[in-house]
């Protein structure tokens, strides 16, 4: 079937949106984004800017204007996902469609995502379904995925059973060049972010596609793109009312002879035309006895309330201190546009983290205020940013990274780093270190060393001592990585400096 | 009968002994080809002077014998390209890789630990694909193979070592000689690092004498120096072509103190100033005093 088809295919592309040995990714999942008229219109909406590659996402409305919401049905990989969790719904609630006023919920969540992208404010890819898998995958499923492979394969090998063990490895190997990532990745807030996606999955248990029908702003926006289609479901005369169709339909969208059938929910899955013992179910564009198609029915003091809080979570969002004075911790990956730019086009989907060779990329929380939740910011706990890496900017769907040459990354500040001298080793102790300069990867090197004589409990020695060259300092952490200091490295990375910026610098 | 006089039995010996026909070139040549301690090895091809400089320490096979499991250890360090001198020579490697096969090996590992992400390092130092290509087996370190070991070194006493370096039959070190801004210059002894694990970084507090205890702990078989390009500053990572110098030389022997001390002159250094390799000839690891070592040079040219 083709929804699975499409599963796979985004299934695939996730996995390929990764470091595969060349400089370049080929593949990024990051297309499915592409055909998402929802990211094309808040980002046009909040940036004013249009990156030509979401222009693809017409092909989706026009699909949508002609044939109804056959994306959601048969492309959207976290529908088909529904779908698969949906065979867990037990029998009794099925047969209940849900109440049109938990389906409203949607309508205001996209007037909400709308008229806050008008405001500038892009908070789209906290709900949009695309962006939601993508991130929830990255940050959330991968890492647990692969920790349970791993420690799996691991006890297997360690155990050392004859036989066993030898076909553990085969598979091991070959999971290890197919799927598992190559090295455990860590997230902050994977926790949280999968509780959201699991919660996602888990509402099918009480209505199937709970999400599809009551929640997706892509959904609802192209629920009302359906309203002008020309496409109909005919119930034919053969129509006993024997309901099967209205309680298999998997988003309670079907009705009978005499029921409304809701166009604007319609996923065009087709099976109630196929489970219709009478064959008396069709679609079609002409209108020779179309039944009814239930319009998009929402209520004005909802819309009402939706769009004074798309009007005022703007300005509300932007209170926070951290609009007014960014938190010097807060280091965007190299590629960002300047930070009002980029919060302005960031839709969340976490590929950058997911790409990032070490590690480094990681879900904001509040770091960025809560208009910067999940936006990527690096962690230098967690990785830092490898020299010549150019994958964050290649992978981003929006453009809130650029694309950079491996020349022009060469050249871009994220930060600055400078020495804690009350710890690190050879100011505070006296000894020997240099960890930081021998990988700062600048080659003229950021961090050179000064031979210094100092007094130490042993006596006077000679010692070399890392100095910084801000000049050449671009940021990217290492040195705050491998510093043997792991408790609290005595040489960190804060923002100043960046070449997005643009500031006037002390040197 | 005339009694033979003493003097005339001498005189008879003498004579026999030398118009007996003896393989005089044989017993000449033997007692010069009694391989040298250092071999260097010049020429403009990374391939041929590696092969030479093999050759004239007796061939590959009084290394490796029939049936060994061999590991090549390069210095795979760094997200770098062999132009920017910062890892092993990929062709230099590829030689290696081959002649062990040649003399039977059953098997030849190539793998390091870098400092930076091991995918890039491992693409662009050439290495994997160059070694892969000779029929090696190439792999990435795996963390669930470092094992806390008995180093009992003078710093290091415990350390976390890969075990498969461990399993192996014979270790074929094959350093870069570059700039070290701690060690001055980072040869053999050192490249021994990149078979441990665990907090490396914290080694670095007293590197000299860990790199000793490394180096005795592992007592590669064969150490294949590459000097064809050496970096001369900002090492160990460098990254400017800037000091990337052309010896194509390359610098083979058994005494890994001795091929280092050897790589020590050919940086520019006494081998004495060398805080690491004064330690290792102080603990008898091996020698350093090249005037008192057998060095044969060899030319290859193609």
């Amino acid at each position: 079937m083709s929804q699975w088809s499409f599963l796979a295919l985004f299934l695939t592309l996730f996995v390929l949106t990764a470091y595969k040995g060349t400089d370049e990714i080929a593949y990024p999942v990051r297309v499915f984004l592409h055909f998402d008229p929802l990211i094309l219109i808040t980002t046009f909406l909040s940036s004013h800017a249009v990156p030509t590659a979401l222009l693809l996402s017409l092909i989706t409305v026009a699909f949508t204007l002609v044939f109804g919401r056959v994306f959601c049905g048969w492309v959207c990989p976290l529908g088909t996902l529904n779908d698969f969790m949906g065979r867990l719904c037990p029998k009794e609630r099925r047969k209940e469609p849900l109440g049109e006023r938990v389906r409203r919920l949607k309508y205001y969540i996209l007037i909400v995502i709308l008229v806050s992208s008008l405001f500038t404010l892009q908070i789209a890819g906290v709900a949009d379904p695309i962006s939601l898998l993508i991130r929830s995958l990255a940050v959330a499923a991968e890492p647990a995925i692969n920790l349970m492979a791993y420690t799996v394969f691991d006890l297997l090998y360690r155990a050392h059973i004859p036989v066993v063990t030898t076909g553990s490895e085969t598979i091991y190997a070959f999971l290890k060049q197919s799927i598992l990532a190559f090295r455990q990745p860590f997230f902050y807030q994977g926790v949280f972010i999968g509780l959201i996606f699991a919660a996602v999955l888990l509402a099918n248990l009480y209505r199937r596609r709970f999400w599809c029908a009551g929640l997706c702003p892509l959904g609802a926006l192209l629920g009302l793109i359906t309203q002008i289609s020309p496409l109909k479901r005919l119930v034919g005369k053969g129509c006993t009312s024997c309901n099967l169709c209205v309680q298999e339909c998997r988003i309670g969208a079907a009705a009978d002879l005499k029921g409304e059938w809701k166009k604007a929910e319609c996923v065009l899955c087709g099976e109630c035309q196929e489970d219709c013992p009478r064959d008396a179910v069709r679609f079609g564009f002409l209108p020779a006895k179309a039944s009814k198609a239930a319009g998009v029915d929402l209520q004005r003091r909802g819309v009402i309330a939706s769009l004074c809080a798309g009007i005022f979570i703007p300005p509300l969002i932007r209170t926070d201190p951290l609009t007014k004075r960014r938190q010097g911790r807060l280091i965007r990956p190299p590629g960002a546009l300047p930070e009002d730019e980029f919060l302005r086009r960031c839709v969340r989907c976490g590929e950058c983290m997911k790409v990032c060779l070490t590690n480094g990329l990681q879900p904001a929380l509040l770091e960025a205020g809560l208009e910067g939740i999940w936006t990527p910011r690096f962690d230098f706990h967690m990785g830092y940013c490898q020299y010549y890496c150019t994958l964050c900017g290649q992978v981003c769907p929006t453009g809130a990274l650029r694309k950079l040459s491996q020349e022009e990354k060469a050249r871009t500040k994220i930060g600055l780093a400078y020495i804690d001298k009350n710890r690190c080793i050879p100011y505070a102790q006296g000894g020997e270190c240099i960890v930081c300069e021998e990988h700062c990867p600048t080659p003229d090197k950021a961090i050179k060393f000064e031979w210094a004589e100092v007094m130490t409990p042993e006596g006077r020695k000679r010692i070399r001592r890392p100095v910084i060259d801000l000049k050449l300092c671009i940021g990217c952490g290492i040195c705050e990585y491998k510093c043997p200091l792991h408790d609290q490295p005595a040489i960190i990375c804060t923002r100043l400096g960046e070449s997005r910026a643009d500031e006037l610098l002390p040197f | 009968m005339s009694k033979l006089t003493r003097r005339e039995v001498l005189k008879l010996l003498l004579a026999g002994a030398v118009l007996t026909p003896w393989p005089w070139r044989a017993v000449c040549s033997a007692a010069t080809q009694f391989p040298p301690d250092v071999v260097i090895s010049r020429g403009t091809s990374p391939a041929l002077i590696t092969e030479a400089a093999v050759l004239a320490l007796g061939g590959m096979g009084r290394f490796v014998s029939r049936g060994d499991v061999v590991l090549v250890k390069p210095n795979i360090a760094w997200d770098r390209t062999p132009e920017q001198a910062a890892t092993t020579n990929p062709e230099l490697v590829a030689t290696l890789v081959r002649l062990c096969l040649e003399a039977g090996a059953k098997e030849v590992k190539v793998f390091d630990n870098p400092c930076e992400d091991p995918r890039r390092s491992y693409v662009s130092s050439g290495i994997m694909a160059a070694a892969k290509k000779a029929g090696a087996n190439v792999s990435y370190m795996e963390e669930r193979k470092f094992r806390r070991m008995e180093i009992k070194g003078e710093d290091l006493k415990t350390w976390e070592v890969y075990q498969e370096a461990m399993e192996v039959d014979k270790i074929i070190n094959c350093p870069i000689l570059k700039h070290h801004s701690l060690a001055r210059v980072t040869m053999g002894m050192k490249n021994l690092m990149g078979l441990v694990g665990g907090d490396r970084g914290r080694i670095h507090w007293k590197l000299d004498q860990a790199i000793v205890d490394l180096a005795a702990f592992f007592k590669p078989t064969l150490v294949v120096l590459d000097a064809i390009r050496i970096l001369t500053a900002n090492g160990p990572q460098g990254g400017s072509l800037k000091y990337v110098k052309r010896l194509n030389t390359v610098a083979a022997g058994i005494d890994q103190v001795a091929i280092d001390a050897m790589g020590a002159r050919l940086f520019g250094l006494q081998p004495k100033e060398m805080d690491h390799l004064r330690i290792a000839s102080q603990r008898g690891l091996g020698r350093m005093d090249l005037t008192k070592l057998r060095i044969k040079e060899v030319k290859a040219d193609s």
